[in-house]
């Protein structure tokens, strides 16, 4: 199981100090069941962020030490598990609302040892297992030994396994802890449910209200919304190391390892052997062998030998059948060794199937299906296997993933950033004026020691002109989030942008409005891979291809601003603002990263008064500048950890663009060149 | 000399003073000790026994399970496996019959008939059926529901589908009958067996349906955080700075900008609170419309289709007991979640619920989900746009087969294209254009499409990839077969008499692979609404706009050929006519067409209407700002001009509307000369020309 939970974890390990796998598992095993609470309603607020747990050194003591407590013979017990359950009815959510952090809070009982009036004990004191796991939860920052301010609350009396319970006297046992309440908020763990001769799906022990996260639910036991699926643990999996496999063909098909098996399923897999030959394999336990060979570790196929677990890696996909019970302890087995899984357990609710899609990492077939399986799995496609071989749960999402088109009549923002070149921006601010859907500009005066002009002085226009003053002169100030902006479209413009026309900054509104998530830019520029030095390079020439637009003259959308504010991975933010360079190339960076999208250029190149384009004009090329601005894109490229940036090859251009045609009838007759 | 000694017995006193202050702390901090309840227990105890502690199972135990039969359903419930005969569907896959109704035919019964015989689930024979569906309808004559239906077998294989809440008495016990029912209570609900629906109103529209109202991704500064469901209808809109007051639907206080609509029926805010009894779940379809973040406050009900919905990516479920705690989050919610959860709301409308067809749809493609089984939806698929009715399982399940999902899978379209070269009526071998494509250095493949009466030659150049001639019916839409023997995702559509340059080709490739979900060609169409004719017309006069490119060379995704039934068609050819019928019942679902404009991706057709006359008007006129009218009158040229304004609107309520591509692509070349345009055989030219490439970049670089 470990193998699937890795990737499904959302937060992130709860604990710092990680032992054993065991430990691993628990931890896991713990957050998920957490997660699928928040999962099914209630908690859906509560952060899960995770702070460093406190260091504290931890009393130890002897198991044999605890106090025994005697349960009188007629002690109550609680009605059995109420079927009808539900978050909101048998979950008292005040319990959860007192504490500062809006934390869930987890109590964990003291253990005890439990003896009947003659003094036998109940069960066995506790598992392994279901230490570890109570370890687990007690150094997570869910844990609370204040039992006034828990919300949830473990008992230390071990069920896991129902075999080794004597119910009644368990469910007494649950009945007198201290605040069991008809068993409200009580999170109780079970991995091996019923037992014979009917083998029901859940716990046994009357429960009352108290959350099951158990193994091996079926439609009919398990609460949905309110109850847990976990996967049963298999101890052999966490003792054996076995190596990655990368996805691939294997050289079995079909596999299958289980020992017990009905009968019918028996012959089941026996025709299927038959008719598909080698590429079946199908395993049972070994009758004759040597002494000390221990047998829970090998299978047997006739009279060869197999290791196992280690023999599931050989194969693409591994049968679980249902055995008396429907939680199967191979499943987790299977997925450590990165077979993909054939579930055939009708009615099975597999392990935390609130929040796992289990339709990408495995593939359940009904029973009476059972002897089409070969087909059914031969029909999926080598892509897809390699797919659920990878078990890949997560995924990036695109924040703007709806195509909406913004209405037109809502314009852009102009943003105009500015220090003291005011001849230069009202020049601007003029241009920019003449745009039919300009709907606001905002001017922000980056310059504290000087005032900016006063009203009168400013270019009447026919929108509304706010002037901004920031308390800093950062490059950052352009990108932040002011409420000034009411429109979706931002378009920054620098102050000396004065070569762009009406018609220009039009269309690339127009371009922006078919692709809101976008950057669209005019001047174009180019990260390259440079083989020598071997590290990026930023590149402003002449090129086939474009990966960035300068944010001098670019429209995007203004939630980029809340995200370069606010969500800006790394130092990137203080880095822009310490070297007051590179904030046009870490907005592009910022915007394919989250949507993996390359960027748009306009209208062909023309003449910019930047920087680095002194270069074309001829006059002197500004090394340091552009060996900054690449020392930017590595600096940039390894906080990101990878490169998102996408090249593309191809600009935007109005349709009858420079096509033999009434220019008046154009709609953007006035796009130049160079 | 007092004075002096004074002073030093102050000094000495202030300095010993601060000693003490300064050493004290420190000390005090030494002696207590930093756990406050030093006594109690410090979480779970390191046992120092605990090696010697047993597994809660031996060895054996996880393998010996005793060998059962296994168990069969108990007590009244259902559940798939047991109460559904799948074997019926082996083959055909799900075929549905619809039951007649006895009496005549009520106006539900009709719509859920109307939008079932349309779609490929349909069969008229209940012999070859394998799933019944039995529609509950509220009979205005009668009094009394559809009696048993006569192949009913204790309702084995049946679908008892009831689309509004209360209809009359059941005469007859469900059984095993799958039961879809509007918003059903939690209790009776059989998970994983029965269908949640949604709850719809009378007027919901059979096709096409209304789409969302949300314009733009996020939410407005100045529209109101929170609207709250009102028992009698409507929305009770407040502004962001209220106590819990509307909690219980009644607010006493008077809070500034809080106003009630009754008449408006779509809430304009944030958040939507809709409290959780069953009767609300009306207010719950208004919220997703309206883009209004349903918060749902301990709904008694199960949500609509849930079983293949990820709600929690769309809605917020909620306690109703912690009034204080909820506002709080709403307040706080990051705007990254807010605007994910805004954008879930209007694509789950537009995909599953607009129309009562999507309603019917989504439930036969869950229940054919289940009966697939491996091949089903992944949620994936289901979770995200455009939706499991258009990414057909059929044709796929994995979404990188798709599209749609290049983004989420972080994954790139394949790098080659197959080409189809389809020759119609003339019957010349496109030598020169073969030449061309096949010089492409993303080329993998060449299909030529015999349509002709001719006989194809025997011999065919020789190119770098292989080449294969098939004969076709002489039909036009052969080309749009889903041919297995296209192996790329790209498919470059050529007719015979296209002529382009390899470079040509080689720059439309790449422009594809940035938009693999559009369509990419060289020469355009536009369509616009011809009032004389009452219709939709077409020209492939050179426009500002544009709203198709043609297939006569185009790339698109293998995907978009394999549009089932009912959802895309396939674009017509070249030389067919065009032509919508205005006020017709079905959205002629957007031939998969247009480089700019955003047709494919979408659930609705982007319909573009322009009228001549518009077109001719100076551009000042065309680019005064205009209402943005998605859902509202498509016309504009012809809305302004009054007259037909009014039926235009009524007529074409359902139409949405977008804007034409207005801008096309260009190499990035430096002084790229311009490129030819194509010269199509009809029809003056009107492409995208696309230049010639420049080399390629000297520098070296790894593109990753």
């Amino acid at each position: 199981m470990c193998a699937a939970v890795k990737y499904s974890l959302r937060g992130p390990a709860l604990i710092p100090r990680m032992k054993t796998r065991h430990r691993i598992y628990y931890v896991t095993l713990f957050s998920i069941v957490l997660l699928g609470l928040i999962a099914t309603g209630v908690f859906q607020f509560w952060p899960h962020s995770i702070e460093s747990s406190n260091d504290w050194s931890v009393e130890k003591r002897s198991i044999r030490d605890v106090p025994v407590v005697r349960l009188p013979a007629d002690s109550p017990i609680p009605e059995r598990g109420d079927l009808s359950c539900r978050m909101h009815t048998c979950f008292d959510v005040y319990r959860c609302g007192f504490n500062p952090k809006n934390k869930i809070k987890v109590y964990i009982y003291s253990l005890k040892k439990y003896v009947d009036d003659s003094g036998v004990p109940v069960s066995n004191t506790i598992s392994r297992e279901y230490n570890e796991l109570l370890t687990a939860i007690s150094d997570s920052d869910y844990y609370t030994d204040d039992i006034n301010r828990a919300c949830l609350f473990v008992p230390s009396i071990d069920v896991l396994n129902q075999n080794a319970l004597r119910i009644k006297e368990t469910a007494q046992a649950l009945a007198q802890l201290s605040r069991w309440d008809r068993g409200t908020n009580h999170l109780l763990f079970n991995m091996l449910p019923g037992g014979p001769p009917d083998y029901n799906t859940a716990l046994d022990v009357p429960r009352d209200r108290a959350l099951l996260a158990g193994g091996g639910f079926s439609t009919w036991t398990y609460r949905q919304g309110y109850d847990v699926s976990i996967p049963v643990y298999s101890p052999l999996s966490a003792e054996v190391d076995l190596p990655e496999r990368g996805p691939g063909p294997r050289q079995y098909f079909l596999l299958s390892s289980q020992t017990a098996l009905h009968p019918e399923y028996r012959e089941e897999l026996d025709a299927l052997q038959a008719r598909h030959g080698p590429s079946v394999l199908v395993l049972e336990k070994c009758t004759n062998l040597s002494e000390g060979v221990p047998a829970v570790r090998k299978r047997c196929h006739r009279h060869q030998v197999f290791d196992y677990p280690q023999v599931l890696q050989e194969a693409t996909f591994c049968m679980v059948l249902r055995g008396a019970r429907l939680g199967q302890a191979v499943l987790s087995d299977v997925l450590r060794a990165g077979c993909v899984p054939v579930v055939i357990a009708d009615s099975y609710i597999l392990p935390f199937s609130e929040v796992l899609d289990w339709k990408r990492a495995s593939v359940v077939v009904p029973e009476e299906k059972m002897s089409d399986v070969y087909s059914i799995l031969q029909s999926i496609p080598q892509r897809q296997i390699e797919e659920m071989q990878r078990q890949k749960w997560g995924s990036v999402s695109n924040p703007l993933f709806l195509p909406l088109i913004p209405p037109q009549s809502q314009g852009f923002t102009a943003i105009v950033l500015t220090y003291d070149r005011v001849e230069s921006l009202f020049r601007v601010i003029t241009e920019v004026s003449k745009v039919p859907s300009l709907a606001k500009l905002l001017v922000v005066w980056n310059n504290q020691n000087k005032n900016p002009p006063e009203d009168s002085l400013w270019p009447k226009i026919r929108v509304p002109l706010k002037v901004v003053r920031t308390a800093e002169n950062k490059l950052s100030n352009r990108f932040f989030p002011y409420d000034e902006i009411e429109t979706e479209a931002v378009l920054a413009i620098d102050d000396d942008i004065i070569m762009l026309t009406s018609d220009e900054l039009q269309f690339g509104y127009e371009v922006w409005r078919e692709f809101p998530d976008r950057l669209v830019g005019y001047p174009g520029r180019l990260h390259l891979w440079d083989h020598e030095m071997n590290k990026w390079k930023y590149e402003s020439e002449w090129t086939n291809e474009v990966s960035m637009v300068l944010t001098g003259a670019a429209f995007y959308h203004k939630y980029f601003n809340y995200l370069y504010t606010y969500k800006m991975p790394g130092d990137i933010k203080s880095w822009v603002d310490a070297h007051m360079n590179c904030e046009d190339i870490a907005m592009n960076f910022l915007v394919a990263n989250v949507t993996g999208k390359a960027v748009i250029k306009v209208t062909p190149r023309k003449k910019f008064k930047c920087p680095e384009c002194t270069a074309i004009d001829g006059l002197s090329l500004d090394q340091t500048h552009m060996v900054e601005r690449s020392e930017c894109i590595n600096k940039f490229a390894s906080v990101f950890g990878t490169m998102p940036l996408k090249v593309v090859e191809h600009r935007a251009d109005p349709v009858l663009y420079k096509d033999d045609f009434p220019e008046k009838l154009k709609s953007f007759p006035n796009i130049g060149s160079l | 000399m007092q004075s002096w000694r004074r002073k030093a017995l102050l000094l000495a006193l202030s300095a010993s003073w601060l000693l003490v202050l300064l050493g004290a702390f420190p000390l005090l901090r030494l002696a207590v000790p930093t756990r406050p309840r030093a006594g109690a227990s410090q979480g779970w105890p390191r046992w120092l026994d605990a090696e010697l502690l047993q597994s809660f199972s031996q060895p054996g135990e996880l393998l010996e399970d005793a060998p059962e039969l296994p168990q069969g359903p108990r007590g009244g419930s259902c559940d798939w496996g047991a109460c559904f005969d799948a074997s019926k569907c082996r083959g055909g896959g799900l075929k549905v019959f619809v039951y007649s109704a006895a009496g005549p035919v009520s106006e539900t019964h009709r719509r859920i008939l109307a939008s079932i015989e349309g779609s490929r689930y349909h069969t008229s024979n209940a012999a070859e059926a394998c799933l019944l569906l039995l529609p509950l309808t509220r009979d205005s004559s009668a009094g009394e529901c559809s009696p048993v239906p006569p192949q009913w077998n204790g309702g084995r294989n049946h679908l008892v589908l009831s689309l509004h809440p209360a209809p009359c008495p059941r005469t007859f016990q469900l059984g095993q009958a799958i039961v879809a029912e509007a918003s059903p209570t939690v209790d009776t609900f059989r998970h994983g067996f029965d269908v949640a629906l949604p709850l719809l109103p009378e007027a919901h529209a059979l096709r096409g349906g209304a789409p969302g109202q949300l314009r733009q991704h996020s939410p407005h500064p100045r529209v109101a955080l929170l609207a709250l469901a009102e028992e009698r209808g409507g929305w009770h809109t407040a502004g962001t700075n209220f106590s819990a007051c509307p909690w219980d639907g009644h607010c006493e206080q008077d809070h500034g900008p809080e106003q009630t609509h009754p008449g408006a029926t779509l809430p304009n805010a944030t958040f939507c609170l809709i409290p959780g009894h069953r009767p609300d779940a009306s207010h719950f379809l208004q919220a997703l419309q309206a883009g209004c973040i349903p918060v749902l406050l301990s709904p008694r009900w199960e949500l609509p289709f849930s079983e293949v919905i990820d709600w929690t990516k769309a809605a917020i479920v909620t306690d109703k007991r912690l009034p204080l705690q909820v506002l709080a989050a709403l307040q706080q919610m990051p705007l990254t979640r807010v605007l994910a959860l805004r954008q879930q709301t209007q694509f789950l409308w537009d995909a599953y619920f607009s129309s009562v067809e999507k309603v019917i749809h989504t439930t036969l493609e869950i229940i054919q989900d289940r009966i697939f089984g491996a091949s089903a939806h992944p949620s994936l698929l289901w979770n995200s746009p455009p939706g499991a009715l258009l990414a057909l399982s059929t044709f796929s399940t994995s979404p990188s087969d798709f599209p749609f999902y290049h983004v989420q899978q972080g994954s790139r379209p394949v790098g080659r294209f197959s080409a189809l070269i389809w020759v119609g009526a003339p019957g010349k071998p496109p030598l020169k254009l073969i030449q061309a494509v096949a010089g492409s250095q993303h080329c993998a493949q060449i299909l030529v499409l015999w349509s002709s009466e001719k006989p194809p030659p025997p011999r065919w150049p020789e190119t770098a990839v292989p080449l294969t001639v098939s004969e076709g019916h002489r039909k036009v839409s052969d080309r749009f077969f889903p041919y297995n023997a296209i192996s790329t995702d790209a498919i470059l559509s050529l007719d015979a008499h296209s002529s382009l340059s390899t470079s040509e080709v080689d720059f439309a490739f790449v422009v594809w692979q940035s938009f693999p979900e559009r369509m990419v060609g060289f020469l355009t169409w536009s369509h616009f609404w011809d009032e004389a004719l009452g219709g939709w017309g077409y020209t492939a006069e050179r426009a500002n706009e544009f709203s198709m490119v043609l297939t006569s060379a185009a790339f698109y995704h293998r995907r978009l050929r394999a549009g089932g039934p009912g959802r895309s068609r396939s674009p017509q050819s070249a030389t067919a006519s065009i032509r919508w019928r205005q006020g017709s019942a079905t959205c002629p679902w957007c031939p998969p067409a247009s480089v700019w404009t955003q047709c494919s991706s979408r659930t609705r057709c982007p319909y573009y209407a322009r009228s001549i006359a518009a077109w001719r008007s100076p551009r000042r006129e065309q680019r005064r700002p205009q209402p943005y009218s998605r859902g509202r009158p498509i016309c504009l040229g012809g809305a302004e001009r009054g007259g037909s304004a009014s039926s235009l609107r009524t007529g074409q309520s359902r139409r949405p509307v977008s804007q034409c591509g207005r801008s096309r692509l260009a190499n990035h070349s430096p002084s790229a000369p311009r490129g030819r345009a194509l010269a199509p055989p009809s029809g003056p030219a009107a492409g995208c020309s696309s230049p010639v490439r420049g080399a390629r970049s000297a520098a070296v670089r790894c593109r990753r």
